[in-house]
């Protein structure tokens, strides 16, 4: 067999979403037969990733890689066609990691495993066709497609505001995605030529009037998944409701489908605007730091608290992709990687603890430290993770984006200095809120009630086994970078070198004109 | 001598591997490493210990005259970006290479028998050993970037040593405490990285400072913002070396268990910040400016944390504001440009200080055995007294110390801070004046804790006094109940509890006390002698009649040949003799107010009742604080929960497309059909791509 004209992404992709569809007919009547099945599809999905990422991917090529494409529906100009670049890969593999993960973290389910199960899988499957296919409508569709099992999920799993939660997911998400197909078909039919095939689409000349429109429609479906202030209240009730392993694909994965579509057609495919829009996202992403930080400090549920510091974490994804240099980008997309594992463990850790204390609020809680000493250790690495300790990967990413930004020169003095001060507040704020949590979880003196009434057993193996999984690529992300940043570096810069051109075009052609209303660029006052 | 160089970075990896073993074997086994106590100890000690010869090795290679090494590799990249890693050795790097591995090597034998009775003896062991790990790489550090990297990992060794007993409230809001400050620090030194960085382009030092005096010499900086840049840095040690107004993490730090603090908050992770300033030194040198404002932060602190020191009962908290005063020293030093007598107070305030602070252990272990495991208790002086009978080694060896830092001669103090003082003579009287009148106030605070420790008859008895101090605590804590603490009427069952809980958790009943305090066992003592000796002797290196100390440490732009041995009687004489006058004045004082009672302390007190609350309340920082930052933030942080929940949420619920579906949708809910609804949508949506799909 020609391992090179395999369709490794193909196969990743509908595997998972065969095998779930042979669930309904295994025989199992206590839902243990089911899980070791899919954590075996996981598995062995995963390894296939891994393979094909191995052998066929060149991480010198800053172009499409693994491409397959072939003609689904003729008279529509549809087609089946994915591929993978140096923006896919990494979070493909991120994908494949974490929702493997996330099965073994499902073993405590029992309400209707199958069903559980086959929506697992089938999650996985479309998680990975987002980030894999390279077909504008066949994005749209995966995109619509992956909400179905989240909704189910979270509407029979979930909480007790369960179905409230996966409503106002659903019509978030759903508003947002009308704004896609919109975006999407108009870029399609602009000029001579109609393609959905987004390689295409990029060589299109689209006017700086359009493209502003196309960006914001864009903007406001991705801001809704990233998510962005003001379109962030979803996910608190999402994640406040929804069970560990469910949790752990929405802040793993489906957070950063928001981060990488906004580069993949955002920044690639309408960098004119985004020269523009740049000083916005820049706010925009210090909003989210700032406010998420301090919202998070202020909830008293442990879930909301995680949920909205994954809010306060996506901020730095903007302010990187906004700061129009290589290490700033570069910081991005290291922030997605890394919030994918750390967010991933501290959701886990978070079902873990309720698992056992039956109780989200931190006031009901305390002094439980003694009782689940594993637990209390692995809470506090992963929050010492998430809150950039170096060493951990969270630290890398964050530095990366501060000094991109800092080093940026297509911002005036005055402005990088306030952003700059104001993301900064940030890494005052993230241990304010992480380790008041820890010290009201499992400091101090032993709280009687809870004691009592739960039975507070320590992490069983299976559980340390998840976030060792999740560790060692947090630290070794945190000791060596380029692990991950060399996946994508080529792709990045490729990416930067772009934007910079339209910068530099777009400032040249301001002092000869009139001054546009949005002042982008300024020249550098000290190089 | 290459290939011990080549391998150099073996030395913070060493700690590091045996805490991850021990750390990684407590995860997995917790039992059969727990069982093989001694073993793990030993295990950890052994690795510093190997640590610790290279390091001599390397301080002897370079002493001499082996030119600095530097092995670096390139750890992050993106585009033209290149940020390399490594480690460096010179001078300074192998100075305080044998001070953090001697330190850390004696404290670790002392743990032995500090912690003996300790259900979380091994792990302490791993915390220590990843702290020393820390330590260690921040001095090999050969840039900026990677100090702030084990800068911040010191800081959580801290945190986590600090919270090391995490049952204990105050522990539990001190490491919290002790973090946060430390990381607004931290956001200063972040922001000067980024600044000095986008200016010069580097971030190794001595790149860093030449380009940053080309740039203000050419004008194309403003020597304002240089400045500035250089205060952005300075924060960073401001709350790491526990300067003022960052300092008020250090004093409720001592909740760690006693080693920690003579290791970490006493000898080397605080003097951290006075390492950096020195690293920094070629860019401090050049803004005139960021030096006047270090002299004078160090100044205030020498000052404020001496004062403090004077009213303070708990033998800890006593020392703790002594190296608050101590560390100020050495920033003003640096300040005023005196590079290694900076640096050569802190290595001999390092052994000195780290023998006080296990003396105070030795002190607070035997009186354990009397009053029982509270804090509160064991380690009040004002239960203690008369307790050079019962043990006499940690008497000698803490008058030793306490005689070190009073500046008496020949002891290391004297030399170091002496030098300190000679230099700011010269740069600014006013700064030497603070420095001086600091001297006395040092010499009487800590005789003051010397008599009514190890003098007089012993309280420790004394049922009446300790009714009084388990009331006081317990008002305290009342006092520092915040939102989200316990309820008022808990509080005493939980003071209670706490004390209960500490009994069976240690091991120890209240029930089997003695009468009399007891010395500590040999694991303990044997630190103490060993590290009397360079508090006694160290300071000999230094000595203006042949300073070996300045020839080995001077900044990189300074060129010293041979001995520096000019002694100028003219001004070494009255300098000394004032600062060793001072010291005397302060000394006699404690003896007629605290050995032979001539004077009540009490009535005087009286009579300055306000400086003397000023004092006992510790300047107010910390009341300040709590209600402008912690509260402050706090109902920030509730409001803009509030703003989140009825506005952002309730426009964008309403908003748009929204309120045209929500009645839809509700009314799916209802049916129970949500599920259907959105098929539904989905469906819909799928039509509408096909039906462009064929108009188009």
């Amino acid at each position: 067999m020609n391992t090179t004209d395999f369709p490794w992404l193909t196969t990743a992709i509908l595997f998972p979403i065969v095998a779930a569809l042979a669930i309904p007919f295994i025989p199992d009547k206590d839902g243990k037969t089911v899980r070791w099945y899919s954590l075996v599809v996981g598995l062995i999905d995963f390894v296939i990733l891994v393979y094909a990422f191995y052998t066929q991917y060149d991480m010198s090529n800053p172009g499409l890689q693994l491409v397959e494409s072939y003609t689904w529906v003729e008279t529509l100009g549809l087609r089946w066609s994915v591929g993978a670049d140096g923006l896919s890969m990494p979070l493909i593999l991120l994908t494949g990691f974490i929702s493997t993960l996330a099965i073994l973290a499902s073993w405590p389910v029992t309400l209707k495993p199958k069903l559980f199960y086959f929506l697992m899988l089938a999650m996985y499957g479309g998680q990975l066709g987002v980030f894999a296919v390279q077909d504008m409508l066949l994005f749209f569709l995966m995109w619509e497609l992956e909400l179905i099992p989240v909704y189910l999920l979270l509407s029979i799993w979930g909480g007790k505001k369960r179905l409230y939660a996966a409503t106002k997911f659903i019509l978030y998400t759903a508003g947002g995605s009308l704004f896609i197909l919109l975006a999407g078909l108009a870029m399609a039919f602009y000029g001579d030529t109609v393609t959905f095939d987004m390689r295409e689409i990029i060589n299109k000349d689209f006017p700086l009037r359009f493209q502003l429109i196309a960006y914001a429609g864009f903007l406001i479906a991705y801001g809704v998944k990233l998510p962005i202030f003001p379109l962030h209240t979803w996910l608190p009730d999402a994640h406040g409701e929804a069970t560990a392993p469910v949790h752990m694909l929405l802040a793993g994965i489906l957070l950063k489908m928001g981060g990488y579509a906004l580069i993949r057609m955002n920044l690639e495919m309408l960098p004119d605007a985004h020269v523009y829009f740049a000083p916005i996202l820049v706010i925009l992403g210090v909003v989210n730091i700032i406010y998420a930080a301090l919202t998070s400090f202020a909830q008293r549920s442990l879930k909301r608290k995680i949920a909205y510091s994954s809010i306060s974490h996506m901020g730095f994804v903007l302010i990187g992709m906004a700061s129009f240099t290589d290490l700033g980008l570069s910081g991005a997309m290291l922030q997605m990687v890394s919030h994918g594992l750390i967010g991933a463990s501290l959701f886990f850790l978070v079902g873990a603890t309720y698992d056992r204390t039956h109780t989200l609020i931190l006031d009901e809680m305390g002094g439980v430290g003694r009782k689940m000493p594993k637990i209390f250790a692995m809470f506090t690495t992963c929050s010492m993770a998430s809150l950039a300790l170096p060493g951990m990967s969270g630290f890398v990413a964050e530095l990366m984006v501060f000094v991109g930004f800092a080093t940026s020169d297509a911002y005036s003095l005055t402005f990088k200095v306030i952003v700059v001060i104001l993301a900064a507040v940030g890494v005052i704020l993230t241990p304010i809120y992480l380790l008041s949590m820890l010290r009201e979880i499992f400091y101090g003196p032993e709280n009687k009630e809870l004691v009592e009434h739960e039975i507070l057993i320590d992490a069983e193996p299976r559980e340390v086994f998840v976030i060792a999984c999740l560790l060692i690529p947090i630290i070794g992300i945190g000791f060596y970078p380029k692990l991950v940043t060399q996946i994508y570096d080529a792709k990045t810069i490729a990416v930067t070198a772009e934007l910079r051109d339209s910068l530099f075009t777009l400032a040249e052609q301001q002092t000869r004109s009139r001054p546009l209303a949005l002042q982008p660029m300024q020249a550098p006052s000290l190089q | 001598m290459e290939p011990m160089y080549e391998y150099a970075w073996i030395i913070p990896v060493l700690p590091l591997a045996g805490a991850m073993i021990i750390g990684l074997g407590l995860l997995s086994f917790n039992k059969a490493i727990n069982q093989v106590r001694k073993g793990s100890a030993v295990f950890i000690v052994s690795l510093l210990g190997a640590a610790m010869v290279i390091s001599f090795a390397l301080l002897w290679s370079q002493i001499q005259g082996h030119p600095p090494y530097t092995q670096m590799f390139e750890w992050a990249a993106a585009g033209d970006f290149r940020l390399k890693m490594g480690y460096t050795v010179d001078h300074l790097t192998a100075m305080m290479l044998v001070i953090v591995t001697t330190v850390a090597f004696f404290v670790m034998i002392y743990t032995d028998g500090y912690m003996a009775h300790d259900p979380g003896y091994v792990r302490f062991y791993a915390y220590l050993s990843l702290f020393s790990s820390s330590m260690l790489g921040l001095v090999v550090s050969p840039n900026l970037v990677q100090v702030y990297v084990f800068w911040e990992l010191v800081g959580m060794c801290s945190y986590l040593l600090i919270g090391f007993w995490y049952d204990r409230k105050a522990a539990a809001d001190a490491c919290q405490k002790a973090f946060v400050t430390n990381r607004v620090g931290d956001f200063g030194l972040l922001l000067g990285m980024l600044a000095l960085f986008w200016a010069t382009g580097t971030f190794e030092f001595e790149a860093m400072g030449e380009r940053l005096a080309d740039l203000v010499e050419s004008g194309a900086l403003s020597a304002g913002l240089a400045a500035l840049f250089a205060i952005l840095v300075f924060l960073g040690p401001v709350a790491k070396s526990a300067q003022v107004p960052l300092h008020v993490w250090l004093p409720d730090a001592m909740e760690g268990p006693t080693p920690i603090s003579a290791l970490i908050h006493a000898a080397t992770m605080v003097a951290a910040g006075v390492f950096l300033i020195a690293r920094m030194y070629p860019v401090f040198e050049h803004v005139p400016t960021a030096t006047n404002v270090i002299a004078w932060t160090g100044a205030v602190t020498a000052f404020i944390g001496a004062t403090t020191a004077v009213t303070q009962n708990d033998i800890k908290k006593g020392l703790a504001y002594s190296t608050m005063s101590q560390l100020g020293y050495m920033v003003m030093a640096m300040g005023v440009g005196a590079y290694s007598a900076g640096l050569f107070h802190l290595m001999t305030h390092a052994y000195f200080k780290a023998m006080l602070f296990l003396g105070s252990g030795s002190v607070i272990h035997g009186m354990e055995a009397v009053v029982g495991h509270d804090p509160a208790l064991a380690q009040d002086m004002r239960l203690m007294g008369g307790l050079r009978k019962y043990m006499p080694v940690t008497a000698i060896t803490f008058l030793i110390g306490t005689l070190a830092i009073c500046g008496i001669p020949p002891f290391a103090g004297f030399w170091s801070k002496d030098e300190i003082l000679g230099a700011t003579f010269i740069a600014n009287p006013a700064l030497w004046a603070i420095g001086w009148l600091t001297a006395g106030i040092t010499a009487f605070y800590m005789f003051r804790m010397y008599f009514n420790t190890f003098e007089g008859g012993f309280r420790g008895t004394d049922t009446e006094i300790q009714k009084q101090l388990k009331l006081a605590q317990m008002q305290k804590m009342g006092l520092s109940l915040g939102p989200g603490a316990m309820n008022p009427q808990e509080l005493t069952l939980d003071a209670e509890l706490d004390h209960d809980a500490h009994n069976d958790h240690d091991g120890h009943g209240n029930h089997h006390h003695s009468s009399e305090p007891h010395e500590s066992p040999v694991s303990m003592t044997l630190p103490l002698v060993a590290l009397a000796v360079p508090s006694m002797l160290i300071g000999l290196l230094g000595t203006p009649f042949a300073n070996y100390f300045e020839a080995f440490i001077h900044p990189p732009s300074e060129v010293i040949e041979g001995i520096p041995s000019e002694v100028d009687w003219s001004e070494f004489l009255p300098m000394a003799g004032s600062s060793v006058g001072v010291g005397l004045i302060g000394i006699s004082l404690a003896v007629l107010m605290y050995l032979s009672r001539k004077i009540d302390p009490a009535a005087l007190a009286q009579q300055i009742k306000p400086l003397y609350n000023l004092s006992l309340n510790k300047w107010y920082f910390d009341d300040i604080y709590e209600v402008v930052f912690v509260q402050g933030s706090r109902r920030l942080a509730r409001q803009v929960l509030e703003v989140d929940l009825r506005i952002v949420d309730g426009i964008v619920n309403l908003a748009g497309f929204v309120t045209l579906v929500t009645g839809e949708a509700l009314k799916y809910l209802e049916t129970g059909r949500a599920q259907f609804y959105v098929l539904i949508v989905f469906g819909a949506v799928l039509g509408l791509v096909l039906i462009s799909g064929i108009t188009g």
